[in-house]
């Protein structure tokens, strides 16, 4: 994390509803009663983040001050469509429901290997290790809020050794709750050697009016012990109404793999944060991203990798497709440590505007302070092929179509490291519909 | 009915003129081939018969097959039975060759009244395109003509083509860039389109791929204008003498 900015900032003031709920007795949160505190004091003092806080340039977070007191999801009525299932597209998945930050009775019959604790019933120990990353400074400022709120969350663990095959999937439903926001922790451990796949979906359709307006503020905290495998896919096919807030926080020992996928198709104002300190030789990360906003969403990433140990190599590779009035935001923070040589980082990023009011911002970081690194990055953005639009016309393709094979081509590459079938036959659909 | 009916067609790329005034008759059944000196308007006529933006007919008509040609958009021209061979394919690394197959077909299907494909039929067919013109299944899942040598891309031209089965055929230099071989292998292509209810126009600069596939007329375009028909002799004067002789004796 950056540390405080040493210029003084007028903090902004943070909407009612949410000093109210700060007001509230310290049972809010799981968070270790000193941590809660701090963090409580931390928020109020700072207010959420502005412009002018170098991690929030590109991102209002306005729409969170104007959202009303209490939730508009009007759950009383069926909804028009159903929720999609995902299910139906991830075989043989444990699925953890959360409603509104609330966890729904955990799966049972769970494999050996996998224990599931709610925070609730966890160990002090074990809250410490959820709540440990720190607010810094303004631009952690959703962190404190999360530490001073987070009424839910559990902790996930793998033994190790543990080969996980069927797929962990939380699924985010957000309908049946009074509140406008909720905040959730998440502390996932992977035992030394273990693998498995963890997918965070927040489905389409879990709401009946267009106005109905939600924020998740979500923290995760990773720890993969040595030689373990994760494999964490994100799917936010969510509603256009939706705010999303998530950060997480990844630690990896020695020779672990971890592998994010994230897919951003919905929300009217994301910003997924990951932190990876890869802090041991052998270590190795891939980050893979695919966001498309369209009519006024906002959609943000922020990847900061830390190479903190020598022989460690990570991979980035994110694309953003914006139409509309569309807005996407791409900031990759690359720091390589003094000792770590024989460093390989390599970052892409790949972008495609779908008209001339969209806009795209995507902004490479390297701090390198190693001189044995094999380091590049590269960032492009375009528009369709107008030469390409027309050959596919001569073949019969009407000029829509030809529109959709392009843009849904353009994200193949990340929609095809997803490891089902049916689910990347899914989203390309959606992604062609929405081209 | 003619299958193609250009009269006196004029156009222009900006304040250019390129078209001067081509006519040219195509019944079914015939293969012509045009001729003529870089820079002279052939890529120019095609590209206007398939309804590129950016060229402005400013005088002339096109019939084909009975329908008014320049009203009607580029897809339609397709599903309609023309197909337009590039000289220069175009590169699409994001649409795997399979995807753009499976499109037209079934867009000319659609076009036609007829339902969605069978997917095992249609991989069938194209499995067997595949190995008539000697490429790997492998070009099939690959980005269309994305990092195709020339030869590549003109073979995948004539999959196409093949697929589609067009009513005519308008082949923009299928047979530059190619070796011996792979030009046997499109020539052999287009023969197996050739019949007496389809026609067939092929652009080209050599007599070689005329002694493939033996045309019916040819047609040299001078300065965006047919100055000279004839049989396939002409192409073999051509070849022997050159250009400068008939463009002499032409104007
Ligand atoms: N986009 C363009 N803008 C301006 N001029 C153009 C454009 N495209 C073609 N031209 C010009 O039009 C004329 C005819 O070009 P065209 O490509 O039709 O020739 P061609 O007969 O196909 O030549 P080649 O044998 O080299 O393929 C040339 O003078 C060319 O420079
Ligand atoms: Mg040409």
């Amino acid at each position: 994390m950056s540390a405080a900015l040493p210029r003084a900032i007028e903090p902004v003031e943070l909407p009612e509803w949410l000093r109210a709920a700060l007001s509230q007795p310290v049972t809010a949160s799981l968070a270790p009663t000193g941590v809660q505190t701090l963090a409580c004091e931390q928020i109020l003092s700072w207010g959420l983040p502005t412009a002018r806080d170098e991690e929030w340039r590109w991102t209002n977070l306005r729409p969170i001050a104007r959202l009303s007191a209490t939730s508009t999801i009007d759950n009383t009525a069926s909804p028009k469509t159903p929720a999609t299932d995902l299910t139906a597209f991830v075989p043989n998945a444990w699925v953890i429901r959360c409603n509104g930050g609330q966890l729904q009775p955990l799966p049972q019959n769970l494999p050996a290997g996998i224990t599931i604790t709610p925070l609730t019933e966890a160990s002090e120990a074990d809250c410490a290790a959820a709540f440990a990353p720190r607010a810094q400074g303004r631009n952690d400022a959703l962190v404190a809020l999360n530490t001073a709120l987070a009424g839910d969350g559990f902790v996930l663990d793998i033994a190790a050794h543990a080969d996980i095959q069927a797929p962990i999937l939380i699924d985010w439903h957000d309908t049946p709750h009074e509140a406008n926001h909720s905040h959730t922790r998440l502390l996932i451990r992977l035992g030394a050697h273990s693998k498995a796949t963890l997918i965070e979906a927040t489905p389409s359709s879990c709401s009946n009016t267009p106005l109905s307006t939600y924020w998740r503020n979500a923290v995760s905290v990773i720890e993969q012990g040595a030689n373990s495998q994760l494999n964490h896919i994100n799917l936010g096919l969510g509603d256009y109404q939706r705010l999303l807030t998530d950060r997480s926080f990844v630690h990896l020992e020695r020779d672990a793999r971890y592998r994010s996928i994230h897919i951003q198709l919905g929300g009217q104002l994301t910003r997924h944060e990951i932190d990876v300190n890869i802090s041991a030789p052998g270590a190795h990360c891939d980050l893979l991203g695919l966001m498309m906003p369209r009519g006024k969403q906002v959609m943000d990433t922020h990847t900061r990798i830390t190479h903190g140990a020598p022989h460690t190599t990570s991979n980035e590779h994110y694309l953003i497709i914006a139409d509309d009035a569309g807005r996407g935001i791409f900031k990759g923070r690359i720091l390589v440590a003094q000792d770590a040589q024989k460093i390989e980082a390599y970052q892409n990023s790949r972008n495609l505007l779908l008209s001339n009011t969209a806009e795209i911002d995507t902004k490479p970081e390297l701090e390198i302070y190693a001189d044995d690194v094999k380091c590049s990055h590269g960032a492009t953005i375009g528009r369709l092929d107008d030469e390409a639009i027309y050959y596919l016309q001569s073949r019969g393709i009407s000029a829509a179509n030809a529109r959709k094979l392009l843009v849904t081509g353009f994200a193949q590459e990340i929609i095809d490291a997803l490891p089902y079938p049916e689910l990347i036959a899914h989203l390309s659909e959606l992604i062609g519909a929405g081209a | 009915m003619s299958l193609l009916e250009i009269k006196n067609l004029h156009a222009n790329i900006g304040d250019k003129v390129i078209l001067r005034g081509i006519n040219l008759t195509v019944n079914a059944g015939e293969i012509h081939a045009i001729m003529g000196p870089n820079g002279s308007g052939k890529s120019t006529l095609c590209q206007v018969l398939g309804g590129r933006d950016g060229f402005e007919v400013t005088e002339g008509s096109v019939q084909f097959d009975g329908m008014n040609l320049l009203e009607m958009a580029t897809e339609d021209r397709a599903n309609a039975g023309l197909l337009l061979g590039f000289q220069h394919p175009v590169e699409i690394p994001g649409v795997k060759n399979i995807y753009l197959l499976k499109e037209s077909l079934n867009a000319q299907r659609k076009a036609r009244g007829l339902g969605e494909l069978d997917t095992f039929a249609f991989m069938k067919q194209v499995r067997e395109l595949v190995k008539s013109m000697q490429m790997d299944d492998a070009f099939l899942h690959r980005g269309v003509n994305a990092g195709f040598s020339g030869g590549e891309k003109k073979r995948n031209e004539i999959l196409q083509m093949l697929l589609l089965q067009p009513k005519l055929a308008l082949l923009d230099e299928t047979d530059s860039g190619l070796d011996i071989d792979a030009l046997k292998i499109v020539s052999e292509g287009i023969n197996r389109l050739r019949g007496t209810d389809r026609g067939i126009v092929l652009v080209t600069h050599y007599q070689r791929l005329l002694s493939y596939v033996e045309p019916d007329f040819v047609h040299i375009l001078y300065k965006g204008q047919i100055i000279k028909s004839g049989d396939k002799s002409l192409a073999l004067q051509l070849e022997a003498e050159g250009y400068e002789d008939i463009l002499k004796a032409a104007s």
